[in-house]
C-alpha cells in the first residue's frame, strides 16, 4: 500500500471532524425538537364519562293497574263512573274510514291497535255494561289487575309462550329452588290501546379511539 | 505512605486521561446508566404482581385453603385500590345444569341496554373502555356479520329496515379459544361456562386471535373504573377487577348465574329479547324455546364451534 501523504491525512481528518460535528449537531437539534414537541403529536385520549344512569334503570316501562294497587297510588283514573252514567253505557262513533273518535276526556288515549288499527271498538276488551271491568269475548269477566288471559284471547301463541317464560321480561331466579323469577304483565311494556313498542334513544355506542382526540399539545410548528 | 507513589498515581492519572481512556469511562458509565434505567420498571413491580401472587398455584390444583387465601389477597388489594370491601367468592358449577343462552332477533330493539348492563356488573375497564357485547345493526335479508355496524348512533332505535343482534362470547362446545391457549388459563367449565384465571393469563392473545366472534378482550392498560360504579359483588373467575395484559370476556356472569340468578343483560333486556337457563331441566325457558319455537341460527355455525348461544326468530 502507499503511504498516505501528510497533505492528504490532513484532508481525511478535517473531513471526519465535519461529519462528526454534523452528526452531533443534527442529533443535537432532533432532541430539542422532540422534547419542545414541535410537531404537535397528541395528549392523552379524552376520559370517557361512564354512562347516564337512565340507561341502567331497569324498571319496567309501564305501571299496570296492579303496580297501583299495589304502591296504594291514585286510582281516580279507573273510577269511570265519576263521570258516566251506569245506566248508560257510552256510545262509540266513529268517522267515514271507521276510525274511533276519541271524546276530548280521552284525549290523553291515542289509538293503534292492530293492523291499520282496526282493533278499535272499545268494548272488544271493555266491559260495556260495567265500564270498572273488562271483558274477554267469550263472556268473561276480568278485572283490570288480570289483563293477560284477556289479551291472550286474541294472542294465543303469545300468551303460551308468555306462560312458559319465553315472551316478555323476566328477572330474578332461573332456578326456582333458590328464588322466585319476577314476571312483568301485558300492560308493563304495552299500552293496551296502541301496544307495539315506541322507538327510542339508544345507549351511547362503543367510543371509537384516536377519531376525536384533544387539540395538539404546544408547538405544532412542523405539522 | 510517602509522597511519590502518589506523585507517580497522579502522574500515571494525568497520562491515562488519554482520548482512550475518556471514552471507555464514558462508555461505561453510559452502559451503567442505560441498564439502570432499563431495569428501573421492576422498582414497580409491586404494583403489578404481589409475592403471593406470583407463587399462587394453577386454579385446578389449588386446595379450598389455598383459594381461601387467594380471596383474601383479592378481597385486601380490591379494597385498598378502590376503597370498596368486596364479596368475592369461587363459585364452582353445579351439578346436572348446562347453561344455554337464546336471543329472539325478532324483539330485539338495539337500544344497547344489555352493553351497560354487562358494564356495570362486570368490572370491565371504562377508560379505555371495554364491553363484552356488541350489538350489531343489519340490513334485512342478511346474517352476514360483516354487514353488521356496531357503532351506530341514531336518534331512535329499531330503524326500518334493519334488525338488532347482540353478540358476545358464545360460550362454544368446542371452543377454539381454549385449544390455543398455551398455559391452560381459560378452559370450558361443565356448566359450559369457558372461564379465564385472570392471575394465570400472561396475555399472549392467541385466544383473541381465536374467536371467530370477536368476543374477547384484552386489557391494554391498566383497567380505570370509578369506585361508585364498581359492583362489590364478586367472583374469582369472574367480575373481579382484571389487571393489565391479561384477557377477559363474557362468562355469563358466574357470580350471578352459579347461585341460580339470571345474567344482568337478561334482567336489562326492555324487551325480553334475552332469555336464559339450564337447557338439562326440560322445564326451563330456553327448553321451551328450542323446543318450540322454529329458526334457529348459531353464528358461524359452519366452524364447528357449537356455540351454546341460540340466535331465533318468533315468526
Amino acid at each position: 500500500m502507499e503511504p498516505i501523504s501528510a497533505h492528504a491525512s490532513a484532508r481525511l481528518r478535517t473531513r471526519t471532524r465535519v461529519v462528526l460535528g454534523g452528526l452531533a449537531v443534527l442529533f443535537f437539534g432532533m432532541s430539542v425538537l422532540f422534547f419542545l414537541n414541535l410537531w404537535g403529536r397528541t395528549g392523552p385520549q379524552p376520559a370517557i364519562p361512564p354512562v347516564d344512569l337512565r340507561f341502567l334503570d331497569t324498571s319496567p316501562w309501564r305501571r299496570t293497574y296492579a303496580d297501583l294497587v299495589k304502591a296504594r297510588e291514585d286510582l281516580s283514573d279507573y273510577d269511570c263512573y265519576a263521570c258516566h252514567d251506569k245506566a248508560k253505557p257510552p256510545v262509540l262513533r266513529f268517522d267515514s274510514g271507521h276510525r274511533l273518535l276519541v271524546p276530548q276526556e280521552h284525549a290523553n288515549i291515542v289509538m293503534g291497535h292492530g293492523s291499520h288499527d282496526r282493533n278499535n271498538l272499545c268494548y272488544n276488551c271493555h266491559n260495556e255494561p260495567n265500564l270498572a271491568t273488562l271483558q274477554v269475548r267469550d263472556g268473561r269477566e276480568l278485572g283490570f289487575d288480570n289483563i293477560p288471559p284477556l289479551c291472550g284471547s286474541c294472542h294465543g301463541p303469545t300468551y303460551r309462550d308468555w306462560e312458559a317464560g319465553a315472551h316478555g321480561r323476566t328477572g330474578g331466579y332461573w332456578d326456582r329452588s333458590k328464588g322466585a323469577a319476577t314476571r312483568l304483565s301485558c300492560a308493563n311494556c304495552h299500552n293496551p290501546h296502541s301496544p307495539r313498542i315506541p322507538a327510542r334513544e339508544p345507549a351511547p355506542g362503543p367510543h371509537a379511539l384516536r377519531t376525536a382526540g384533544p387539540p395538539p399539545l404546544p408547538g405544532g410548528l412542523l405539522r | 505512605m510517602n509522597a511519590s507513589p502518589s506523585n507517580s498515581s497522579d502522574k500515571t492519572s494525568d497520562a491515562a486521561m488519554s482520548r482512550r481512556s475518556f471514552l471507555r469511562g464514558a462508555a461505561a458509565f453510559g452502559g451503567l446508566t442505560a441498564l439502570a434505567a432499563s431495569l428501573a420498571p421492576l422498582l414497580k413491580l409491586h404494583e403489578f404482581t404481589s409475592t403471593e401472587e406470583f407463587l399462587q398455584k394453577y386454579y385446578k390444583e389449588m386446595t379450598p385453603d389455598d383459594m381461601a387465601r387467594v380471596l383474601r389477597r383479592i378481597t385486601a388489594e380490591v379494597e385498598r385500590e378502590y376503597g370498596v370491601r368486596p364479596h368475592v367468592r369461587d363459585l364452582k358449577p353445579m351439578d346436572g345444569v348446562e347453561f344455554i343462552y337464546a336471543l329472539n332477533l325478532t324483539r330485539c330493539i338495539g337500544c344497547r341496554k344489555c352493553v351497560h348492563a354487562c358494564v356495570a356488573e362486570n368490572n370491565p375497564s371504562l377508560n379505555p373502555e371495554i364491553q363484552y357485547i356488541r350489538v350489531l345493526k343489519m340490513p334485512h335479508g342478511s346474517m352476514d356479520v360483516e354487514k353488521g355496524d356496531h357503532t351506530y348512533a341514531d336518534k331512535e332505535v329499531p330503524e326500518k329496515g334493519f334488525f338488532y343482534m347482540p353478540v358476545q362470547c358464545q360460550q362454544c362446545k368446542n371452543p377454539p379459544c381454549v385449544k390455543v391457549c398455551p398455559v391452560n388459563a381459560t378452559w370450558q367449565e361443565k356448566d359450559g361456562i369457558t372461564v379465564i384465571d385472570y392471575d394465570w393469563c400472561i396475555g399472549c392473545r392467541y385466544c383473541e386471535a381465536a374467536c371467530p366472534y370477536w368476543a374477547r378482550r384484552f386489557n391494554f392498560t391498566k383497567p380505570e373504573i370509578p369506585k361508585d360504579r364498581l359492583n362489590p359483588d364478586m367472583a374469582y373467575l369472574g367480575n373481579r377487577p382484571r389487571k393489565q395484559g391479561v384477557m377477559e370476556k363474557c362468562h355469563f356472569c358466574i357470580q350471578r348465574t352459579r347461585v341460580g340468578r339470571y345474567p344482568a343483560c337478561l334482567e336489562a333486556c326492555p324487551v325480553g329479547a334475552r332469555k336464559f337457563g339450564n337447557i338439562l331441566d326440560p322445564e326451563s325457558e330456553v327448553s321451551y324455546i328450542l323446543r318450540e319455537k322454529r329458526v334457529f341460527i348459531q353464528l358461524k355455525e359452519e366452524m364447528g364451534t357449537s356455540p351454546r348461544f341460540f340466535y331465533y326468530f318468533d315468526k
